[in-house]
């Protein structure tokens, strides 16, 4: 009886997730629906480093913004499969992970948030100078989205809505990806290090390589997310790689709330809701989302997921029936 | 004397100018990052903020000297209630948090400033007393300039003296040191960290207040200015005040001479040597660690 | 109908400017055209091209906007333009890249603003004129697609004036800190410094080199300058001995000009600038362009001001069918000494005007493309 319960409340995220897939363009537009699964992708990868590895990168728009000019360079100059370029995109937000990491994970703590920094601000100038290539500070406008050929048959996702089923698509497919991968044993290691590095390295683990590796992925994911933004808008603006949107997608991840895998969805819809919707009315809407920040560091540490988890326990315990379900289990 | 070796005599004096400057702001910054352990991420934002005091009192005294004298002291009240009040409760929790919170600071006082502001910049002249140029023999140089100068090497000169001669300095020093030490010693950690936190703050501040007429405002000089800070302090040593003050100056005369030589490469340069010394020296040049 | 202004980011100042121009223009025709109402949707393009691309197509998305007319910043528009393209919206920009009509011309975008070259021969043309012996140029450039288009043409025109530019600095745009470009173009002794900037970054450049003591003594070129609404922000002696190239001057001598110009100062009591007159300007090109195709379809507005010629706010204006570049005349300026001033708003005059198009052969558009 209770593994089917746990299977069902494994399940309910999904369905949840689905549901709001099939929604999302009907309660706001079609572009903003799309951004948010885009930054959704993106702050996954990012609570892998963040919530499950306990690595609190600054610089996580370096690899979003590789992917984005990545992908956005070849579908300019050479109109590739769009597949093509969300692997390529991918591809380099991995490799620059992979060599972003290599260096900056034989430091800790405080000098490891600098060096994440730091690169993140090198990787923006660097961008901002080459801009024969990038466009500098005007971004590279001019991004395509071929349709998608799949032999057969060909998909058109230049639509407002046709894009956004594709990525919706591609976001679940990551969700999925990312969720076996925490929930492997290399997720496992991953907490662990979280936990208590040196118990981890007391028992044998590389925790080294183990961090490098989850760079990686996490970096290629954003490259792939950097992607999906550069199509989406057609534009890969150079705020992709700019250290305030690396802010951003840690006020997304956390608010959301950290400790659970699906937390930073949460959050991310908040955050997108706000910029899109909110910014129209209220130009300052940055000022509401710093403030909701400091609200959830000061009462909801465990972002929108702790809200709920409260809102739940406390329903569970008006209406006292059953027991209650405060699990340690991740959703 | 000739041309060349007079654009680069200005060039460095430039250089000097904006290194003190920097060497102002990477006290400040490093000075925090030594006693509360935490990159203060709103440190550009409470630069911005002197500027904007400074701006208001100008606005309601016609004079830039109210300005220069109180609003670092009003930026060095606030921030130390903000670290009392807000930043104190934090410690517990994580350093993590503490960190994130400057962050959302900084956001927040930006747009702050930009609702009661206005998004537009400002420009302030420098003060009647100060402007025109000074004829130095081979070049004339801005007199407002060299008021920068004179003053925030005062401020240095003075801060230096106030920690290495002092016995609250000492305590400082001690404290970036080692904490739990001067803890066991039955001084208030706590309220060092209040006060430290508040003298950078301030130190920024004034620096923000110095910068306004040369540079003029804008709502995002705090975001402009950050990344320069966290270089200066990386490059000084994490918590050394003395390398701060030299990087500063370092940063700023090599901004300077790249300006004049290959304009591109300025930051990059910057940045670049950033990044290899936390890889390879993280102690800074100046750091014994 | 759109206006996508900055009212945040390194042009900040010219959004409010922007929205009266065109407020202005949609005034004056009753907020009507053909009979239909016209409603204007005002929205912040931050100086950023993401910002832009967004909020203009959830303009489209949420008001059915149809006429974009903005942004500012050359490089926001490029990107603004693809948007228009891709949404089959029109779109009216005024500034000084020639990618416009150029390598990224297309069936929905309008050029207002004078071409680069136009500007850049007027310039050069004009100044030299008054200072003969002035051959040796040093130039300043603000780091984007606006800068890069003029620092092009100076060069490519001065080379037929013989003009030898001795060097050309690039500097980011809301760059504050001018003292190193500064000191270095002091320091190459040119007979002139041009600089290609714009709004805060050229009053403060302006300043910087006033107080390295530049002018009155050596002559200042503000190549593209927003007239009265950069010059109000400089003190007189700053201006002593600047000269400046301009889109739009408010002592300009046109029936339409005149009245636009009478009409702001009643309102506003000061004289209008570049970007005043942009706006409004291309507000009504838009709008008589709606009234000649008697028709409110975007397709249709765009063929009624292919090849349109006439009198309108700047004397007489054609727009080219090939590459939608609006053939009007580039003005440039000389400032008044504080002691020549007449009044508050007196600081320059017009000494000379140009209207050579670019050559056909250096025209990078090379399909204007289909509706």
């Amino acid at each position: 009886m209770a593994k089917l319960r746990q299977r069902v409340a494994a399940f309910i995220p999904w369905a949840v997730l689905v549901i709001l897939i099939l929604v999302l363009p009907d309660l706001t537009r079609p572009t903003v629906a799309t951004e948010v699964w885009v930054f959704a992708i993106l702050a996954l990868a990012f609570n892998l480093l963040l919530g499950y590895t306990g690595l609190l990168s600054f610089g996580q728009a370096t690899f979003f913004g590789t992917g984005a000019y990545t992908a956005g360079l070849l579908l300019i100059h050479q109109r590739v499969h769009p597949l093509v370029a969300l692997a390529a995109a991918a591809l380099a937000g991995g490799l620059v992970a992979a060599v972003i990491g290599y260096l900056c994970i034989r430091r800790i703590g405080l000098y490891f948030i600098m060096l994440t920094f730091a690169f993140n601000l090198m990787a923006y100038f660097v961008v901002y100078q080459a801009s024969s290539i990038t466009g500098g500070v005007d971004g590279l406008p001019g991004v395509s989205r071929p349709p998608v050929d799949l032999y057969v048959f060909s998909w058109d996702i230049r639509s407002g809505i046709a894009y956004y089923l594709f990525v919706s698509l591609i976001f679940l497919i990551s969700a999925l990806t990312l969720k076996k991968v925490v929930d492997s044993p290399f997720g496992l290691v991953l907490q662990a290090i979280r936990e208590n590095e040196a118990r981890a390295v007391a028992l044998g683990y590389n925790t080294a390589a183990f961090k490098r590796v989850v760079f990686i992925i996490s970096g290629a994911f954003s490259g792939l997310a950097g992607a999906l933004y550069g199509m989406l808008f057609g534009i890969v603006p150079i705020d992709t790689i700019y250290w305030v949107t690396s802010g951003n997608i840690v006020f997304m991840t956390l608010i959301g709330g950290t400790s659970s895998f699906f937390g930073p969805v949460a959050g991310t819809i908040f955050f997108i809701w706000l910029a899109e919707t909110v910014s129209v009315r209220w130009e300052r809407w940055p000022l509401i989302v710093g403030l909701v920040f400091v609200f959830v560091i000061f009462f909801f540490r465990g972002g929108f997921v702790e809200v709920w988890r409260r809102a739940y326990g406390l329903l569970v315990r008006l209406s006292q029936r059953g027991q209650p379900q405060y699990g340690h289990s991740k959703d | 004397m000739d041309n060349l070796a007079t654009t680069i005599a200005i060039q460095l004096f430039n250089g000097l100018v904006v290194g003190m400057l920097y060497a102002l702001i990477g006290i400040g910054l490093t000075l925090i990052l030594g006693l509360l352990d935490i990159p203060n991420f709103a440190h550009g934002a409470l630069y911005a903020l002197g500027a904007y005091l400074l701006l208001q009192l100008v606005g309601l005294t016609g004079s830039f000297w109210p300005g220069l004298l109180l609003a670092p002291v009003v930026v060095f009240i606030v921030s130390s209630m903000l670290e009392r009040f807000m930043i104190r409760p934090l410690y517990p929790v994580g350093s993590n948090y503490v960190l994130l919170f400057t962050f959302a600071v900084s956001v927040i006082v930006q747009e702050l400033i930009i609702i009661l502001w206005g998004p537009v910049g400002f420009s302030i002249l420098p003060p009647q007393l100060l402007a025109g140029s000074v004829d130095l023999g081979f070049f004339s140089y801005p007199r407002y300039h060299l008021f920068v100068m004179i003053v925030s090497l005062a401020v240095v000169l003075g801060l230096w003296l106030m920690l290495e001669r002092t016995r609250y300095g000492a305590i400082m020093r001690a404290g970036i040191e080692n904490k739990t030490m001067v803890s066991a010693l039955g001084i208030d950690i706590y309220r060092l960290f209040t006060v430290g936190f508040g003298l950078g703050a301030g130190l920024a501040a004034l620096a923000g207040v110095l910068i306004a007429p040369i540079r003029g405002l804008t709502p995002y000089m705090g975001a402009d200015i950050l990344p320069f800070a966290f270089v200066v302090v990386a490059l000084g040593g994490l918590g050394n005040i003395v390398g701060a003050i030299a990087a500063g100056l370092i940063i700023g005369v090599t901004q300077s001479l790249t300006t004049q030589f290959w304009p591109q490469g300025s930051t990059i340069t910057i940045f670049g040597v950033m990044a290899i010394i936390l890889l390879t020296r993280p102690q800074g040049l100046f750091g014994a660690r | 109908m759109l206006g996508i202004w900055p009212f945040t980011g390194a042009f900040a100042d010219v959004g409010p400017v922007l929205d009266r121009g065109m407020s202005l223009a949609l005034e004056e025709w009753g907020y009507k055209v053909i009979g239909r109402p016209i409603k204007y949707v005002k929205r912040d393009s931050e100086t950023k091209a993401d910002t832009a691309t967004r909020r203009v197509e959830e303009a489209i998305e949420t008001e059915g906007v149809k006429y974009v007319i903005g942004p500012w910043s050359s490089g926001v528009a490029l990107a603004v333009s693809e948007v228009a393209k891709r949404r089959k919206v029109l779109h009216f920009f005024s500034g000084g890249t020639e990618d416009i009509s150029g390598k990224r011309c297309h069936r929905y975008s309008f050029q207002w603003a004078a071409h680069a070259y136009t500007a850049a021969d007027t310039v050069i043309k004009t100044f030299l004129r008054e200072n003969p012996g002035a051959k040796r140029w040093y130039l300043l450039i603000a780091d984007y697609a606006f800068g890069w288009s003029l620092e092009k043409y100076l060069k490519l025109v001065g080379e037929k004036y013989g003009v030898t530019v001795l060097g050309a600095d690039r500097h980011p745009l809301g760059e504050r800190e001018f003292s190193g470009y500064v000191s270095k173009a002091v320091s190459a002794r040119p007979d002139v410094v041009a600089m290609v900037n714009f709004g805060q970054d050229a009053i403060q450049a302006v300043r910087t080199f006033y107080n390295f003591g530049w002018q009155p003594k050596q002559p200042l070129l503000m190549t593209w300058s927003a007239g009265v609404e950069e010059l109000i922000q400089l003190e007189p002696e700053m201006r002593e001995n600047v000269w400046v190239g301009t889109n739009f001057y408010y002592t300009l001598d046109t029936p339409v000009a005149k009245e636009f110009v009478r009409r702001y100062r009643e309102k506003y009591g000061e004289p209008p600038g570049y970007a005043l007159a942009a706006a409004y300007g291309m507000t009504r090109l838009v709008l008589r362009g709606i009234e000649k195709a008697k028709s409110a379809e975007v397709a249709d507005v765009i063929q009624a001001l292919e090849g349109w010629e006439g009198e309108d706010l700047l004397g007489k204006m054609r727009i080219d069918p090939k590459t939608h570049q609006t053939l009007r005349p580039y003005f440039f300026l000389r400032c008044k000494k504080k002691s020549d001033m007449k009044d508050q708003w007196d600081f320059a005059d017009i000494i000379g005007t140009g209207d050579t198009p670019q050559p056909a052969e250096l025209n990078e558009c090379a399909d204007i493309g289909s509706l």
